[in-house]
């Protein structure tokens, strides 16, 4: 984690207070490595010569805005960049992110929420390269390897079929959180998954008899009535 | 246009109802007032008559009635009676110069015309034929003849005639009554553009010109005061929006130093505390300054709304979902009760999720001590409609408060204010779902809970 922490990072911002606050939040989280600017120009400068690793924009800017100042950078160098602005309309955040910024966060923020973001983005654009592997879980007695796409209990392994996995890897993404049909169907089946709801029910009983001690009185693939399914990890690292 | 389709029947139909009146009447005239001297005082053809009857033989002596005497004296007239040799038997102030006896071809000459230009008629008496004679120039004699066939033909000729004038009066009105509408057309449509708050401009000629350059002024005064009103609804949406954006900043430190403080191990739990109340205070802030913007931007009609046809189920589903997963306290349950899958409205899903997270979020700050929400998406009785019905067990609202409700809060349809909660909420949700052209009915009484419907027009 420490690592991310070396990065440049470069605010632009030109209200002097708002700058000096997000300075403190960073190098309370441990960035060192900061720089400031007040205007595109000096942005520019900066950029030129320190090379900033990411970029934190505001959008209104003494001598321009800030998806000006994007175009100007991304002309030299692809850093990373999220907009910080008081401009929240869909418009404006459309246009930013359509300019090729990775983040867009709209005043007032939580400064918590900035610096989580700006990690999020660091670890995406920075991580060296490797393969991502898919998790391997336990539920009660059960080994999910989602990898493998297999499920080991009491010695035995049980191979998932594609659709399982999907939608076991779906249900872990946001595991201890109701996901509903929808987003299951959708996951599984793409935008035209209307009317696999009752093939959803189908696959939830084998993914059940697969996982479940006890397949007709389920203790890790719970049911919400009417809205969707849940499945409780119990993490245990 | 079926303004001047009517006008145009209506304006035939009157002027064929004119002209038949004015044949009637014109009839009448030329029967009573043209006609009635024809036969004024007493008609020849019966003074001579009257003459032929009171002549009586007395010997060889004639008598002359008094009374036809009268007449004769009465319209200067002489008599005579020709024996049927061609004398004259008897006469009664006869000119001199006309002689005293006629022959066959004179008697049949001048019964027919004139007696040496006196106009003469003349009566069979038993002694021979009776002649009155009229002063000269005094009376115009014609003879008329007419075919059997023609008289018997008469009675359609003159239905004839009679069609003939109604269907000319007709074609008439008709050609001058299309002449009128081919004026008035530009007119009318002026109007109606008018009635539609459209620009119009009519062209300015003929006996119209007037009322076309008053459609015209109308028009461009009506297009000034709505770029005025534009104008106006833009400039108190930009204010609005400028002030919302001008807060942003202020807000940003406020809750930043806020939750550095709350976080803060430096500072005493106590101070801690106090720095968590100004940061949730602060995000209440946050939230009362977007709701501001969104809904003086849907007041003023000048949020763009991206419409795409969306599964009411699916997005109810899903806040729902969201609210469960979101810690919502113990002492709420929402339930979420689908009748069909097969309901979709044109919507712009940023909206509509705003607005059904306001009705959830509704119940639950208005009831602190818990209440139980159940939420039904289904289609209207008529099935033209789709409906999202949010119910919930909780303390309701009076009757008589909830068209305050839908009212945003201090404007000046509203009654009271609300002091729980920004009162923009409820709102917000009515001018999404009229953005929508859907509508937002609420039903509550105290201790009854509350009901919201969100009718929305199904998606074809």
């Amino acid at each position: 984690m420490e690592e991310w922490k070396q990065k440049k990072v470069l605010i632009v911002e030109d209200e002097l207070e708002i700058r000096n606050m997000i300075d403190g939040f960073l190098r309370k989280e441990g960035f060192s490595r900061i720089f400031h600017a007040g205007s595109c120009k000096e942005a520019l400068v900066i950029c030129a010569s320190d090379k900033p690793d990411v970029a934190i924009l505001d959008v209104m800017l003494p001598d321009g805005d800030g998806f000006g100042l994007l175009t100007s950078i991304r002309r030299f160098s692809q850093i990373p960049v999220i907009f910080l602005s008081a401009r929240g309309e869909d418009e404006d955040r459309l246009l930013g992110l359509g300019l090729g910024a990775d983040d867009y966060i709209v005043k007032p923020f939580l400064p918590r929420e900035l610096v989580l973001r700006l990690l999020v983005i660091l670890r995406r654009v920075y991580a060296p390269p490797q393969i991502d592997r898919l998790p391997v879980f336990q539920l009660g007695d059960s080994t999910v390897d989602l990898e493998a796409a297999i499920v080991t209990r009491d010695h035995h392994e049980y191979a998932l079929t594609a659709k399982e996995h999907a939608l076991l890897r779906k249900l872990y993404e946001n595991r201890g959180r109701i996901v509903t049909s929808d987003a299951l169907c959708q996951s599984v089946w793409g935008d035209d998954y209307y009317g696999y709801e009752n093939t959803l029910m189908v696959h939830m009983r084998r993914i059940r008899e697969k996982i479940e001690p006890c397949p007709s009185t389920p203790e890790y693939l719970l049911t919400v009535r009417g809205l969707g399914y849940k499945l409780l990890v119990k993490e245990e690292s | 246009m079926d303004g001047a389709a009517q006008i145009l029947r209506r304006y035939t139909g009157a002027s064929i109802l004119i002209a038949f009146f004015l044949l009637i009447v014109n009839y009448i005239i030329l029967g009573t007032f043209v006609f009635k001297g024809m036969n004024e005082g007493s008609s020849p053809v019966h003074v001579t008559q009257t003459v032929a009857e009171g002549l009586h033989q007395n010997g060889s002596h004639y008598t002359l009635e008094p009374k036809a005497q009268e007449w004769l004296q009465k319209s200067q007239a002489w008599a005579m009676l020709i024996a049927n040799d061609g004398k004259v038997i008897w006469d009664y102030a006869i000119p001199d110069q006309l002689p005293r006896a006629y022959s066959l071809a004179e008697v049949a000459q001048f019964s027919r015309n004139y007696l040496q230009d006196y106009p003469v008629f003349v009566w069979e008496h038993e002694r021979g034929l009776v002649v009155v004679g009229y002063p000269k120039d005094s009376l115009a004699k014609y003879q008329f003849h007419f075919p059997i066939s023609w008289i018997s033909d008469l009675p359609y000729r003159l239905l004839a005639l009679l069609f003939g004038n109604v269907l000319l009066a007709a074609l008439l009105s008709l050609f001058i009554g299309s002449r009128l509408i081919r004026a008035i057309r530009p007119l009318i449509s002026g109007i109606h553009a008018l009635s539609e708050d459209q620009h119009t401009h009519v062209e300015a000629k003929g006996m119209f010109s007037g009322i076309a350059r008053s459609i015209n002024h109308a028009s461009s005064l009506l297009q000034e005061k709505n770029a005025l009103l534009k104008a106006r609804d833009e400039a108190r949406s930009n204010w609005i929006a400028g002030i919302s954006h001008d807060i942003r900043t202020p807000l940003s430190m406020v809750l930043g130093y806020a939750s550095e403080l709350e976080e803060s191990d430096a500072v005493p739990f106590e101070q801690q505390q106090k720095a968590s109340i100004i940061r949730k205070q602060g995000e209440k802030l946050r939230s009362l300054v977007s709701d501001l913007n969104l809904v003086s931007m849907l007041e003023y009609e000048m949020q763009p709304i991206h419409t795409k046809p969306i599964r009411l189920s699916t997005l109810a589903r899903q806040i729902v979902t969201d609210f469960l997963n979101n810690d919502l306290a113990e002492t709420f349950t929402i339930e979420l009760d689908v009748t069909t899958e097969q309901c979709f409205v044109m919507g712009d899903e940023k909206l509509l999720v705003r607005a059904i997270t306001n009705l959830l979020q509704n119940s639950i700050v208005h009831n602190p001590s818990g209440c139980h929400i159940h939420v039904q998406t289904t289609l209207s009785p008529n099935q033209r409609n789709a409906l999202l019905i949010i119910t919930d067990n909780g303390k309701g609202i009076e009757h008589s408060m909830l068209p305050d409700l839908v009212e945003l809060p201090y404007s000046s349809k509203r009654k009271s204010t609300l002091h729980n909660g920004h009162g923009l909420g409820i709102p917000m949700v009515a001018r999404i779902a009229a953005a929508h052209h859907g509508h937002l009915l609420l039903t509550s009484d105290t201790g009854k809970g509350m009901t919201a419907e969100l009718c929305f027009p199904l998606s074809s």
